[in-house]
């Protein structure tokens, strides 16, 4: 019943799992970039598109959002090089945490194209704009504001969601702690340091995103 | 890849594994049902202790808070982790899926805790107030005043967050424990191509997310309703 901590044998590492946790950051936002082009378009086709297209978008994202992103990414990994695509498994996680990401911000987004007033849209077609001029000019700088909390929130939900890249072998925060851990055997100590880590990564990441949908949209945010 | 699954398909949907896929999907299902029914529970207590006022009760509400901001911010894989590796640190001898519900109720209850203060919020103020003016205590206060009109609104998110949930246990394969994601690697192992059986795993997840899906959508409609008239 009785466990030493002793954290002095893993402060050593924490600038190793410091580097883990930046490699964290990038592949977030390299699968939220990559989800919000994929999501802009989608709701862009789920609120002009017609009827087919609309289907094929709405079977997209049910199905990414109803499957979990672990399977999925397992998927992707260990059956795809069946059909003759070998990736390697940061290849495999991005592409697999862009795709998740994009059904989840197809449905963000398409709340916020639905929330933009008819008046609005008829307006502007009436002006003459083309479908990219309207969703540029109309659509967007109305949503901004609205859809900028939900989308920093999504972001760092995604942040955490990178832990799973670990159970690939991607060496970014959960994946360098598992090695610091098969290294030192002070797993408590190990697991705790990765904690505070992401508790600190992700706060800075909820202030920065916080003051600038302040500032940037006059978003209703909370700092903290 | 197509060939290959249609050949080993009548094989793979042999009786036994069947089964052991149906009690996989059990497994799943149970671990995030109890974990959201335990973290409601919970988690009303702590939005509740969030709201007291006394002085006395302040130690209480810093925990709380701290609590609740903590497991939010740590990936369910870590807290797995954690608490798979304190239960050994402290030689006790508990099953792998026991480490899994605990560290499952431990993030429902930050998550839902949440979801519910939100909701508690919504009523507005001057309801809080006008309860307080009538002498009742903070119990009475809930039960005949706020409940009434929050739990509309702290339903639906805490059942998509069930339904998130599901799909978030997924994670818990890694420590050993037998649910849904677990049944996949086993079978995978056996020598079945991956695309047959992550295939047929993503489809039982499907299953059993998507009525539920459809059911909080219906429910999210209803209450609305239910609310602007």
């Amino acid at each position: 019943m009785s466990y030493t901590l002793q954290f002095g044998q893993v402060t050593g590492y924490l600038p190793y799992l410091a580097g883990g946790a930046w490699i964290s950051l990038q592949i977030a936002f390299l699968a939220f970039c990559g989800g919000m082009v994929i999501g802009l378009f989608g709701a862009m086709a789920k609120t002009f598109g017609n009827r087919p297209l609309n289907r094929v978008v709405s079977g997209y994202v049910t199905f990414f959002m109803n499957t979990p992103q672990l399977v999925q990414i397992y998927f992707i990994y260990f059956a795809l090089p069946d059909a003759g695509i070998l990736l390697t498994s940061y290849e495999a996680v991005l592409i697999g945490m862009t795709l998740n990401a994009g059904a989840y911000l197809t449905e963000i987004q398409r709340a916020g194209f639905e929330s933009v007033h008819r008046n609005e849209m008829e307006a502007a077609e009436t002006l003459g704009m083309s479908l990219m001029q309207r969703v540029r000019y109309v659509v967007l700088p109305h949503i901004a504001r609205v859809l900028f909390p939900p989308l920093s929130n999504q972001y760092i939900l995604m942040t955490l969601g990178t832990s799973m890249a670990a159970i690939f072998g991607v060496e970014e925060l959960t994946g360098r702690a598992f090695n610091v851990n098969a290294e030192t055997f002070r797993s408590i100590e190990v697991f705790s340091l990765t904690a505070g880590l992401y508790i600190i990564v992700t706060l800075i990441a909820t202030l920065i995103l916080g003051l600038f949908g302040r500032y940037m949209f006059r978003a209703k945010m909370r700092l903290y | 890849m197509l060939a290959r699954i249609v050949a080993e398909a009548p094989e793979f949907f042999s009786y036994y594994n069947v089964v052991f896929l149906l009690e996989a999907m059990l497994a799943t299902f149970a671990l995030s049902a109890i974990g959201c029914v335990f973290g409601f529970a919970a988690g009303f207590f702590l939005a509740v202790s969030r709201r007291t006022t006394s002085h006395f009760l302040l130690p209480l509400r810093t925990l709380t808070a701290a609590f609740i901001e903590m497991f939010r911010r740590i990936p369910f894989l870590v807290t797995l982790m954690m608490v798979f590796f304190v239960f050994q640190g402290l030689g006790l001898d508990i099953s792998m899926f026991s480490v899994a519900l605990i560290s499952v109720c431990l993030i429902a209850t930050a998550f839902i805790a949440e979801i519910i203060r939100a909701g508690l919020e919504s009523v507005h103020r001057t309801q809080w107030d006008t309860a307080a003016a009538m002498n009742m205590s903070l119990i009475q206060t809930l039960r005949y005043v706020i409940m009434p009109q929050a739990w509309k609104i702290i339903l639906p998110p805490v059942f998509s967050f069930f339904i998130l949930f599901i799909k978030d246990t997924a994670l818990a394969s890694q420590i050993g424990v037998v649910e849904l994601t677990y049944a996949g690697k086993v079978l995978n192992n056996k020598g079945f191509s991956a695309a047959l059986v992550f295939g047929a795993i993503l489809i039982l997840y499907f299953i059993i997310s998507y009525p539920l899906a459809r059911f909080g959508a219906r429910l999210e409609q209803k209450l609305a309703a239910a609310r602007n008239s």
